[in-house]
């Protein structure tokens, strides 16, 4: 609990890190429909795709330098050597991530969606997914941050994106079959599997991989 | 006796000169095998009653695109043996692969493009068989680089193996895309459980193609695997002699 607590102020006191891809997410979805004619009615058909290429790229952003500084610090090292399990500290920074970008930005991007399509039908049914994908997104680039520590991030996410390529596609046809009024449940709880191993998975290679950084 | 078997084949010096006295046995019968199944596969074989004699580049894609999947497999598998029992041979093997399984990818991508003209009217489509074979290949491109990043071989070897073993899990969902979407691309012809969906005539000099195609990539992985080994090892005593 008390990591939790302490990775919450670190993040919180730190609003280049929280808010800033908030905002970049925000300003994608508002520069999107600029380059389409205003008039467009078909603004909800591409809505989607620039909404999950949107939400990818921010939660890159935002997991850039999420295990950096303490590694830079010498905190990583601290939990390293305390008795404290190193993949509870991993999993409570990532929680905290998801808690403070993945969670506004799930949120943002359901009203983006009731802006765009008009359909609360649509916005509605979209938020629980958004709220899994990022958890896994942020996951994932985490990962891949972490074994690209030193290296910057555009090692790490040459090497995860491509894991999550075929989430992309899974995510296509939960839209396709939300729009045409299919059951898609199935999809939940395949989205819903994969968060169920990755959640434990990741933290506990992450933890491996930082202590592979420290040697 | 095995085990004892296995412990010294683990050694890079062993494994060298073993695998020096098996190369060229490998090397003539699969290049045997692959030539004798093209000259069937092109010349003696009937034309297809629908694609006519453009599915003949099936004795290159089909080959191809299976040996980039099992490589990467065979990765994967190499990277756990160095994980669970830090076997350094396992993890040259996973470095050295890492390229030849980008070459075969790409040229499985190559020759189902060609293959897509006459076919389909098409170069590419965005489904999902070609769409997972080109992360395949990204995939592979990021090993390299990812291993090539770090000076420190120790960290870059543990993360290499990491990758690799994380990335294992796009195999099955590449191998299975022809199933769960509806594609273009279609299904396996050959499959374990069913009667294969090709002709006889066309399906022995398919299988010889594969096999000798297999036996071919096995040599090009020994000779970059002896060449990582001497790389990695330059500094031993065995290597100045061996050299």
């Amino acid at each position: 609990m008390n990591i939790i607590k302490y990775e919450l102020l670190k993040l919180r006191s730190k609003s280049r890190g929280w808010l800033g891809p908030i905002l970049v997410f925000i300003l994608i979805m508002v520069a999107f429909p600029l380059t389409i004619e205003i008039s467009n009615n078909d603004l909800g058909q591409s809505f989607f795709s620039v909404l999950w290429i949107a939400m990818l790229l921010v939660m890159m952003l935002a997991t850039e330098d999420i295990f950096l500084e303490d590694y830079n610090d010498g905190s990583l090292e601290q939990f390293a050597i305390s008795n404290i399990n190193l993949s509870y500290v991993v999993a409570a920074k990532i929680f905290i991530y998801w808690l403070l970008i993945g969670l506004p930005i799930s949120l943002l991007g359901s009203l983006f969606c009731l802006g765009m399509t008009n359909s609360i039908y649509l916005a509605s049914h979209i938020l629980p997914i958004l709220l899994v994908t990022s958890y896994i997104f942020i996951n994932v680039f985490s990962f891949g941050n972490a074994l690209s520590l030193t290296k910057g991030s555009v090692l790490g996410t040459l090497v995860t994106l491509p894991l999550l390529l075929p989430l992309l596609i899974v995510l296509g046809k939960v839209v396709i079959s939300i729009n045409l009024n299919l059951n898609y449940l199935g999809f939940v709880g395949l989205l819903l599997g994969v968060l169920s191993i990755i959640i434990f998975l990741i933290p506990l290679i992450i933890s491996y991989i930082i202590r592979a950084h420290l040697e | 006796m095995i085990k004892n078997f296995i412990h010294q084949f683990a050694s890079p010096k062993t494994y060298i000169y073993q695998v020096d006295r098996l190369y060229p046995y490998i090397l003539y019968i699969s290049l045997t095998i692959y030539l004798i199944s093209i000259f069937w596969g092109l010349f003696l074989t009937p034309e297809d009653f629908v694609q006519g004699n453009s599915y003949r580049i099936i004795y290159l894609h089909v080959p191809a695109s299976f040996i980039s999947q099992s490589l990467f497999m065979a990765m994967a598998i190499a990277s756990a043996i160095y994980l669970i029992w830090k076997v350094k041979l396992s993890v040259y093997l996973v470095r050295s692969i890492a390229p030849i399984g980008a070459v075969t990818t790409f040229i499985a991508l190559i020759s189902g493009s060609i293959w897509g003209i006459p076919t389909w009217g098409t170069w590419w489509v965005w489904d999902a068989r070609i769409v997972s074979t080109l992360i395949l290949f990204i995939m592979y491109l990021g090993l390299i680089s990812l291993h090539d990043s770090f000076s420190n071989h120790e960290k870059a070897d543990k993360f290499l193996s990491i990758l690799a073993l994380v990335g294992s899990v796009n195999i099955p969902i590449i191998k299975m895309s022809v199933e769960w979407w509806s594609t273009l691309h279609q299904p396996a012809s050959i499959t374990i459980s069913n009667k294969p969906a090709i002709d006889l005539v066309m399906l022995y000099p398919l299988f010889g193609s594969m096999i000798g195609f297999a036996g071919i990539v096995t040599c090009l992985v020994i000779l970059s695997s002896k060449l990582q080994i001497l790389k990695r090892e330059r500094n031993k005593s065995w290597v100045k002699n061996y050299a």
